[in-house]
């Protein structure tokens, strides 16, 4: 995991709680949602991501006229032998970046959204399993909202980490900016591992184990999200085990075999603020950060388990 | 070895007081064995166990206290079964206040279990029964710990809270399933064994219906509420409160100390005629209760006729005939705890007529005097009676001067040589029987006959009948008047006939009587027949007509009381959810400990730290900053974790271990920052 963070971190420079958050959510086997401004290296990172761990990728940028069909792939005639053969879309590789998500129609969100649950996709009548290991990168830009269709929150849900890059620090920009002419970071990026190893890591991670103490605590949590007087909706089970998962691979990130509380309250944020719903009628970035603010004040209120 | 759950102690001695109680509550054990019992229990539960350095001792002290008891069994100064139990008792506190070992808890329980037969041998109480049921739970609860403790491996906390609660289910049911089988199964009893007391708290009534009066003893009559004596009246009087005289017996012979008879034993019959009957008779059926823990039949003044005696044993129900004592006294023949009969006694206004029913030595005691009678008693009485020769007028003049002058007290006297020469003229101050004997020797020494009654005096409306209070007890005297028989004369003052004890207790006691009674028909008197005729009204709609059903509902505790029960049981059930709902304290753990003791250090040396901050983000935090506290916090926090989160337990003084590196760390680090402080502060200090 080290090494394929130290991979990221070429990419993406100035970055290396956010690269380690990412190398967390795709250890514990979830898809990631990015939302940031256009050009801070969302791309660069799914790029680099796929790069170092040797997965076949493929980019869809999300429009407003994007179909289904165009994602999933479709039935070609094929004239010489007579018959209809299933030519996969892009969704069909191991890691997808949807960029910006949120611009194509519900249509076309539901069926890659249906291919993120699944890990398989329905096309007339007949199923296609997706290849594994298979992960989606989603990005979002949260502050141009015109012309996009917001995601449902069922549909959020789906998503195990959302994150955002920010600006780099200045040095770091600056670096950026004398270094960048010679080469494309992505070119120093190396295959580390591969979907093999990448699965035995899952595997590992799901091993890790969960003292009830600590699972007693998510539960609290949940329970308080629910119960929270500025929230309209809490945390859902799905959530619940969400939190699980990533707090698993937080652990393994430690280099630990079981789950404590510190693993819980660094994931909780990127793992639950999407999730939750606002009471106020607040939007976009503003919405974001006052559920990012709600959940960190909630997990200072729960006790943690001693 | 490792420290026992101090839990399952305590539930043990507490199972173990519990069958302690279970034979105490038949009120014969006696006195010492209940104090060494006390104080061990009290002891036991403080987790002082005196006995574990010095077990030979001990043993030795039991030993020693088997042949005094034997002897006592020998010479008949105590019942074999009492110095069964009492020799239980010790035992049971030898063993509990012994090292806390596999062996005692067994040993422990083995002799709760003795206690608890011992007590079914002493009692059949309702008291008892609840003790035996406590006594099944405790154990129960603590054999269960111990075999959950025992499967617990050596270092890992005992998961209490997750086992009660099946554990108490478990108990429930098994509690609910002994009641099952004592419904359903065919009924054996072995309750013939031992001597049985009269069931009820304290066998002895204190203030009660006794077989001879004795001035005089030291103490205070305590005022006994409990019931005696339950009657129902035909025709009814209609008043709520009957202040009639309730006779059990009379005396005629006085000896300076004690009233007796000179009469002992005479008929035995089924019905016992004690006086024509005229055309009014006030009828009577009336229930001796266990309370009473006499044999006297009670009526009403005058009694005219009593019989049809029914005596109500723990083996069944049974007639009983009637024996005629001197002092026209009537017996029950059976020894019972409770009796039922009845009786037909003269309206009070009745004209009784010259007929006395008495023989000839009786005749001749009514004018006895004690043989040492103070002279200046008979003065007295001719002072005050100023040659009054009307028997009941004289009667009249020295009760009206005797309430005047004397006052009514429940303070016994204590043992003096002449106790009627002691309240005339020293004391001036005496209960009932005071009173009465006074004007009985008063009335005497003036040729006068007379003699003294006892009974009871009162009567509260209850249910449509009365009943009548231990507390009640009385005497009177009879005055000997030609031409109308013995007429009622009390001397005592008015307000202090009646049971002294306060309304709140005599409600609460009615209560309690009433479960009792309860108790005693549907648990203690439950027979085969019963379970028979359970079963047949199961089968067959009931033939009994809704009156019958009416006097067994009359014995039920009235609507306010089922309202009260009600109310404590909703307050119970709040309290319970209540402390339900509270936040759960998380088991203790050995690493929670630890984590403990790691916060108090950091505290102590005022090590930095954000509020809220936990342990494993302190170390984070240090780690990243380069603290010279991390070396030292990393290795701890790893292992702290482990052991609470990780599955990997702390060793043996492995937490020692881990501290003392920390307060060494944390003393080197005071050490680094003290001359740094002492820096920053030197340059004010001079400038100032």
């Amino acid at each position: 995991m080290e090494r394929l963070a130290a991979q990221l971190g070429r990419a993406v420079q100035g970055k290396p709680s956010e690269v380690q958050r990412v190398v967390t959510c795709v250890v514990a086997g979830g898809h990631l949602l990015l939302e940031d401004m256009p050009g801070v290296g969302k791309t660069t990172l799914a790029e680099a991501l796929a790069r170092a761990c040797a997965l076949s990728f493929s980019r869809i940028q999300f429009t407003a006229d994007l179909l289904p069909a165009d994602i999933l792939g479709a039935q070609v005639f094929h004239a010489a032998t007579a018959t209809f053969s299933f030519r996969p879309g892009p969704l069909f590789r191991q890691l997808v970046l949807a960029d910006e998500l949120n611009r194509a129609p519900p249509r076309t969100q539901s069926a890659l959204l249906e291919g993120m649950a699944q890990g398989q996709v329905s096309l007339d009548g007949e199923t296609h399993p997706l290849p594994s290991p298979f992960t989606v990168v989603a990005t979002q830009n949260p502050v141009d909202f015109s012309g996009t269709y917001p995601l449902p929150d069922s549909q959020l849900d789906r998503f195990l980490v959302r994150l955002s890059l920010g600006h780099p620090a200045p040095d770091v920009e600056a670096r950026l900016l004398t270094t960048r002419g010679a080469a494309s970071p992505l070119a120093s990026v190396e295959a580390v591992t591969g979907p093999e190893e990448l699965a035995s890591l899952r595997a590992f991670a799901a091993e890790v184990k969960l003292d009830t103490a600590v699972a007693e605590y998510v539960v609290r949590l949940a329970r308080a999200t629910r119960e929270h007087g500025d929230l309209e909706r809490g945390a859902s089970t799905r959530a619940v085990l969400a939190l699980g998962s990533a707090a698993r691979a937080q652990a393994l990130w430690e280099g630990r075999d079981f789950v404590t509380p510190g693993d819980v309250r660094a994931m909780l944020v990127p793992c639950w603020a999407h999730r939750v719903l606002l009471r106020s009628a607040v939007q976009g970035v503003s919405a974001r950060d006052e559920a990012a603010h709600l959940v960190e004040e909630l997990s200072r209120k729960v006790a943690a388990p001693r | 070895m490792r420290q026992p759950l101090r839990l399952r102690l305590v539930l043990r001695d507490l199972a173990a007081g519990a069958a302690f109680g279970a034979m105490a509550v038949s009120g014969q054990l006696p006195v010492w064995a209940l104090a060494v019992f006390l104080l061990t229990l009290v002891l036991a539960l403080c987790n002082v166990r005196l006995v574990a350095r010095h077990a030979r001792l001990s043993a030795l002290l039991l030993l020693v206290t088997a042949v005094l008891l034997g002897l006592q069994l020998t010479s008949g100064a105590m019942n074999a079964v009492v110095v069964a139990c009492s020799f239980a008792g010790l035992i049971a506190a030898q063993r509990m206040l012994s090292t806390p070992d596999g062996a005692a808890d067994g040993q422990t329980h083995l002799t709760g279990l003795l206690m608890v037969a011992g007590g079914a041998a002493l009692s059949g109480d309702m008291t008892y029964a609840l003790c035996l049921i406590a006594f099944g739970v405790l154990a129960s609860l603590s054999l269960a710990l111990g075999v959950v403790e025992a499967a617990v491996p050596d270092g890992e906390p005992v998961p209490v809270r997750a086992v009660l609660r099946p554990l108490s289910g478990g108990v429930a049911f098994a509690v609910a399933g002994a009641v099952a089988f004592f419904v359903l199964f065919p009924r054996l009893n072995w309750a013939m064994v031992g001597p049985r007391s009269a069931p009820g708290l304290g066998a002895a009534s204190s203030a009660g219906f006794s077989d001879t009066v004795r001035l005089g003893g030291a103490g205070t009559i305590k005022s006994n509420p409990r019931v005696v004596l339950r009657a129902t009246l035909t025709p009814d009087p209609g008043r709520d409160a009957l202040d009639a005289y309730w006779v059990g017996r009379t005396y005629d012979t006085f000896d300076g100390q004690e009233w007796t008879n000179v009469a002992g034993a005479q008929r035995t019959e089924r019905q016992i005629t004690l006086h024509p009957a005229t055309d009014t008779l006030l009828h009577q059926r009336v229930e001796l209760l266990p309370a009473y823990g006499g044999r006297t039949l009670i009526s009403l003044e005058t009694p005219s006729r009593l019989g049809n005696a029914v005596a109500h044993t723990p083996t069944g129900t049974r007639s009983s005939t009637v024996q005629l004592h001197g002092g026209s006294e009537v017996r029950f023949t059976l020894t019972a705890t409770s009796y039922t009969y009845e009786a037909y006694s003269l309206p009070p206004d009745a004209k009784a007529g010259t007929h006395l029913n008495l023989l000839q030595a009786e005749s001749d005691q009514l004018l006895a005097l004690p043989e040492h009678l103070d002279p200046r008693v008979a003065q007295l009485a001719a002072r005050v009676l100023a040659g009054e020769k009307e028997p009941l007028a004289a009667a009249r003049k020295l009760t009206a001067w005797l309430q005047r002058d004397y006052a009514y007290t429940l303070e016994l006297a204590g043992n003096s040589e002449d106790p009627l020469a002691d309240f005339l003229f020293v004391r001036k101050a005496g209960h009932c029987e005071h009173f009465a004997t006074a004007l009985t020797v008063l009335l005497r020494s003036q040729g006068f006959s007379a003699r003294l009654a006892t009974g009871f005096f009162g009567g509260a409306r209850l249910d449509g009948g009365y009943i009548v209070r231990a507390g009640d007890a009385h005497a009177w005297t009879h005055v000997l008047v030609p031409g109308r028989g013995f007429v009622t004369v009390d001397a005592t003052p008015p307000s202090h006939r009646t049971s002294q004890a306060s309304a709140l207790l005599e409600q609460v006691l009615a209560l309690y009587e009433a479960v009792e009674a309860r108790w005693r028909n549907s648990v203690v008197d439950y027979s085969f027949r019963d379970q028979f005729e359970l079963a047949s009204a199961l089968v067959r709609p009931p033939r009994r007509p809704a009156q019958a059903s009416n006097t067994l509902s009359s014995r039920l505790p009235p609507a306010r009381a089922w309202l009260t029960a009600l109310g404590v049981a909703f307050i119970v059930w709040r309290v319970s959810r209540f402390l339900a709902r509270r936040p759960r304290r998380a088991p203790r753990m050995e690493a929670t400990r630890l984590l403990d003791r790691v916060d108090a250090q950091l505290a102590r040396f005022r090590v930095p730290r954000f509020e809220d901050e936990s342990l494993e983000e302190l170390t984070t935090r240090f780690a990243r900053e380069g603290h010279p506290l991390a070396l030292a916090l990393v290795p701890l926090t790893r292992r702290y974790l482990e052991a609470r989160f990780g599955g990997r337990a702390l060793r043996e003084g492995e937490a020692e271990h881990l501290l003392n590196t920390l307060r060494r760390a944390l003393e080197a680090e005071a050490a680094r920052r003290a001359p740094k402080a002492a820096e920053q502060a030197g340059p004010t200090a001079r400038a100032s």
